[in-house]
């Protein structure tokens, strides 16, 4: 293929990734496109990047040796797709609908950048609302106290994000895994104590009201609310493309290379996964900052039920349901559980039931979320396929499939079947009376079935073909085994000598049998 | 003479890699067997496989008439504990042991079965005899024992319920000689009146003269007999086959 | 101030009774099971709501009251060991898909509860009755003494239960060494049904004595869940000892500060203690000693 394929580039030609390797037995279904014509030299890449949008894969069919391309990456499609529906649906709902959707916009930021904390930095944070509801506090009462605006608000946010950030992550180098995340939690029931006692902070009015917001007083209600979507939405793509920006590139790398528990292999290669994982933790914390600031603009203040138990429970319900560790479940996830909480509510607190059941049932059956299904019904079909696979005995001269897809002449398969099966019926065709005709008489005539095992030994190759050497001719003859290659002289095969050529012919029809039943 | 252990054309392995293949063996009750073969040749995987913890794929295997094959578990045996309380008992490799629990505790662990528990002070007593040093270890946290004093404990752990097959997995790994050549020869005292006994061992001259058969084990394939042992060990002198045989 | 340091003992105590009842729980599951049990405080939570029923059939009757609340709790841990645990015990991703799971049941139940029982509180009758007893100069209220009377009774009786039993063996065994625990005839289900059943009916215990002071409600599991798990982590997730150490701590902790600073602090300032704590010792008090699950 290679040499038909006149579409590379001379240059050291980074992004042109070969199909991915096809494991055994199963054929993956790539979308092909039409080929590029004469124009081809022809690229589309991502401005300022070599990678080319949706790993298009220049070739030639092997079949019909016509030029075309390949589709390897199909995501980002997928993607387009539904954001397109998402950013659309909403505006033909009702009002209520509208502003479900921006609370579903806002909630699905938060859990991306929450994805990269607990997937990228594997740093098991409960603390993101927590963040968020400090920067919204912040914010909000800077609005109301000083007087900041709504602009200044989302630009401050970050800075109340970090150093709340700073805070988390100092425990975080001495604590692992679950005291941390209680930490984190007790950290969030702290600051709800607090926000809910502090005058300051609204606890007469159970929360903070009055911020700036960026809708000019007396905006009809339908406008502000689609206003507030698009902008909630503009969010959430800021958050998948900053989930993005840390996770594909070297940040995200790095921290893919030292995963839970085989960090010393990481560190050995020098790469400083602490200071990755920390860099990792502020960014996200800044961004979660940026988030609360919007959140106060939107919401125009703050109220203490973001640092409560059962908002960190829904949001722990979004991330469950989709799948941890995918930006696609986080959205996902955040969908199902927000149409449940705002969209279905008339059917009261049976929602709480529902979403706790979805729970349940998600991490009941499936392994890791909504999107590990593909995943899992494959895992699931190979193990049913091995074990068939198990039955199969490959001493008789069946081929496993990893032999079969290596082996280039096909037909070899298919003559080893047919050996196995006729040495099943020779096995068959052997009774202690078959080899007493032959002792009688061992090159006199001989029945049908007797003919039959000689002419299947006959018929063996030469190497390692057992022989009768002669070593005094009509006194002694011993049996060797020949060797195949010109010049290799035979083995001995024992030390026993034979007074007559029938004698060592039996013999060797007796060893040939041995080796038959053996086989 | 009843038969303690029927293994039927049993291949196992690990998910689709097939270690035994087509392995045939019975065990009659009095036999003391040993299985012979290098490392990585499937002994270890026999005997855990016969014990439920790992990757059979086909075949029977039968322990005192009943049917204890056929399962496909993954991780230590989900139905391990019910043929254990059929009258199994294994002393794996690397002796199984709880590293918090003294070594009164331990013997009083393998009395599996009521009537095991409720005598266990007995058997306790009868476990001290075959295994003297162990008397005055009772107390100590087996966490803190040298390697032989913790084989012994695996090795009487395991005789202290009502097992009619003792399968015992290389119990001279990693000890000094004389400590190993004690070990197998009170293995090899025990009266097995209704139950038998699987060594499993790298070192054939151990078991030589101690045992009633030996069995060779080659890449997964039983050999019965000296021409089997030989076939799994081919540096063993024929001298010393001849006399196992 | 003397009056104020027994009252204060007094009151820690009966706080670290009760926590130590639901640390002892959430550890030996945790160490046994390898299990993150949130749903600990459903069961506390449906333990109360037994003992009312209970007490609503039968009247004030302390033993058949207390025997609801701990037949209770036990049943509803099988029940959290049976939906939890036995279906994901050996698939991938245990740990946290046990946790979700236990934190929807904890979810559903509490749903369930409102759903059944309707929003408004119930109360307890009084199992150990009004009278005082005086100490000295010192006032001491029956409430407080049989509470602590009861927990340590009954914790106890749990631990020799577990030194001397065959099933207290084999749940040490399963925490040490499940290959070992399967080769002596240790049933992984059954076992983890009994440890269920066993730290559910601790649960039990403390949820009727506790309940005396404050009353039963669909959510009242969830703050002496959340106390319990601080108490099992700050003594060592696996170690009993540890466990009731870091109780009397954590008890001592709140009762000062409700004494002193006032009740709205106390979550505060246990947290901060907690805090403490694992920075100096990121494992817990009793650290790693004995048990190998980290």
């Amino acid at each position: 293929m290679a040499a038909f394929d006149t579409s590379g580039d001379f240059a050291a030609d980074r992004d042109r990734r070969p199909l991915p390797a096809r494991e055994v037995g199963r054929r993956r279904w790539f979308p092909k496109l039409a080929a590029h014509g004469a124009r081809t030299w022809h690229r589309v890449r991502y401005p300022l990047t070599r990678r080319r949008p949706l790993l298009v894969h220049t070739g030639y069919n092997p079949r019909t040796l016509a030029a075309e391309k390949t589709i390897v990456d199909k995501r980002p499609l997928y993607w387009l797709a539904g954001l397109a529906v998402l950013a659309v649906a909403p505006l033909f709902g009702s009002n209520a609908l509208l502003s479900a959707a921006a609370v579903f916009a806002i909630y699905a930021a938060i859990n991306v950048v929450w994805m990269l904390v607990i997937g990228t930095a594997g740093i098991y944070s409960l603390a993101t609302l927590a963040v968020v509801g400090t920067a919204a506090y912040g914010t909000a009462w800077l609005s109301i106290a000083h007087g900041l605006p709504w602009w200044g608000m989302i630009a401050v946010g970050p800075l109340f994000g970090i150093a709340f950030g700073v805070v988390i992550a100092l425990p975080a180098i001495r604590l692992e895994g679950f005291y941390y995340a209680l930490l984190t939690v007790g950290l969030a029931e702290v600051c709800r104590v607090y926000v809910v006692q502090s005058r300051v902070l609204g606890s007469a009015t159970g929360g903070l009201y009055g911020a700036d917001s960026y809708l000019p007083d007396g905006t009809p209600e339908r406008i502000g609310l689609t206003i507030s979507y698009f902008a909630a939405f503009t969010v959430m793509l800021l958050a998948l493309g900053l989930y993005r920006l840390v996770n594909g590139q070297r940040l995200g790398r790095l921290l893919r290379a030292a995963p839970e528990k085989h960090e010393a292999f990481a560190e050995a290669l020098g790469i400083n996964y602490r200071a990755a994982r920390i860099q990792v933790f502020l960014i996200s914390s800044a961004a979660l900052g940026f988030i609360g600031g919007f959140y106060a603009t939107y919401f125009k203040g703050a109220s203490p039920s973001l640092f409560s138990m059962d908002s960190l429970l829904l949001l722990l319900a979004m991330i469950v349901i989709g799948g941890i560790g995918r930006t696609e479940g986080a959205v996902v996830g955040t969908l199902i559980v927000v149409l449940f909480d705002r969209v279905l509510i008339d059917l009261g607190p049976l929602r709480l039931a529902c979403i706790g059941a979805i729970m349940l049932g998600t991490v009941l059956f499936l392994r890791g979320g909504l999107f590990e299904i593909p995943a899992q019904f494959r895992a699931w079909r190979e193990k049913k396929k091995s074990e068939r696979r198990a039955l199969i005995d490959p001493r008789g001269g069946e081929t496993m499939p990893e032999e079969a897809s290596e082996i280039r002449d096909k037909q070899q398969i298919y003559l080893r079947r047919f050996d196995k099966i006729l040495r099943d019926r020779l096995k068959a065709l052997i009774t202690p009376e078959l080899i007493e005709a032959h002792r009688r008489s061992p090159a006199g005539p001989h029945s049908d079935a007797l003919e039959r095992v000689l002419n299947y030994f006959r018929r063996a190759a030469v190497t390692d073909k057992y022989a009768v050497l002669a070593e005094r001719p009509f006194e002694a003859y011993r049996i060797v085994a020949l060797s195949g290659r010109r010049g290799v002289a035979p083995r001995m095969v024992d030390d026993h000598i034979y007074n007559t050529v029938a004698e060592a012919q039996h013999a060797v029809f007796l060893r040939r049998v041995h080796d038959l039943m053996e086989s | 003479m009843p038969e303690i252990l029927r293994v039927q054309n049993l291949s196992a392995g690990y998910g689709p890699l097939t270690v035994l293949h087509g392995i045939n063996l019975a065990v009659n009750a009095g036999e003391r067997i040993g299985l012979i073969g290098l490392n990585g040749h499937g002994k270890s995987t026999l005997l855990r496989t016969i014990a439920g913890l790992t990757g059979w794929q086909s075949g029977s295997i039968r322990l005192n008439g009943a049917e204890i094959g056929g399962t496909r578990s993954q991780g230590p045996g989900r139905y391990t504990h019910r043929i254990v309380r059929l009258g199994l008992a294994l002393m794996p490799q690397g002796d199984a042991l709880f590293h918090g629990m003294t070594v009164a505790d331990h013997l009083a662990s393998g009395a599996c079965t009521r009537k095991a528990w409720r005598e266990r002070r007995a058997r306790q007593e009868r476990v001290l005899e075959i295994f003297p040093p162990l008397r005055n270890l009772l107390s100590s946290v087996v966490g803190r024992l040298s390697g032989g004093e913790r084989r012994m404990v695996s090795l009487a752990r395991g005789l202290m319920g009502d097992a009619s097959l003792y399968l015992i997995d290389e119990p001279s790994l990693g000890l000094a000689p004389k400590i190993s050549i004690g070990l197998i020869e009170a293995l090899c005292r025990i009266d097995l009146s209704r139950g038998g006994m699987i060594i499993a061992e790298q070192n054939l001259a151990m078991l030589e003269g101690k045992v009633t058969r030996l069995l060779g084990i080659h890449a997964g394939k039983l050999k019965g007999g000296a021409e089997g042992v030989f076939a799994a060990l081919p540096h063993a002198a024929a001298g010393l086959v001849a006399h196992a045989s | 101030m003397h009056l104020d340091f027994f009252y204060v003992a007094l009151t820690a105590a009966t706080l670290a009774s009760i926590y130590g009842l639901l640390a002892i729980g959430i550890s030996i599951i945790w160490s046994s099971l390898a299990m993150i049990n949130m749903a600990h405080g459903f069961t506390f939570a449906i333990s109360g709501y037994g003992a009312w029923l209970a007490a609503q059939a039968v009247g004030a009757n302390p033993p058949a009251v207390l025997a609801a609340g701990i037949l209770t709790g036990a049943i509803a841990g099988t029940f959290i060991g049976a939906v939890a645990f036995i279906p994901l015990y050996d698939k991938p991703n245990f740990t946290l898909r046990s946790l979700i799971a236990t934190l929807a049941i904890s979810l559903l139940g509490g749903q369930f509860l409102l759903w059944l029982f309707g929003p408004r509180v119930k109360a307890l009758p009084k199992l150990f009755g009004y009278h005082s007893f005086h100490i000295g100069t010192a006032v001491a209220s029956a409430d407080k003494l049989g509470t602590i009377a009861c927990s340590i009774a009954l914790m106890l009786s749990t631990l020799i239960w577990a030194k001397r039993s065959r099933t207290g063996l084999e749940i040490r065994a399963m925490m040490q060494n499940p290959e070992g625990a399967a080769l002596i005839g240790v049933g992984l289900r059954s076992t983890a049904m009994a440890v269920m059943a066993v730290t559910g009916a601790l649960a039990g215990l403390a949820a009727v004595l506790l309940s005396q002071t404050y009353y039963v409600s669909p959510y009242s599991g969830l703050i002496p869940l959340f106390k319990g798990m601080i108490v099992a982590l700050a003594g060592g997730l696996g170690s009993v000892a540890g466990a009731l150490i870091a109780a009397v701590l954590v008890g001592l902790v709140e009762a000062v500060t409700a004494v002193t600073i006032g009740g709205q602090y106390v979550l505060i300032t246990q947290f901060l203690f907690i805090i403490g704590i694992l920075l100096i010792r990121p494992r817990g008090i009793a650290g790693m000693i004995e048990t190998t699950r980290e």
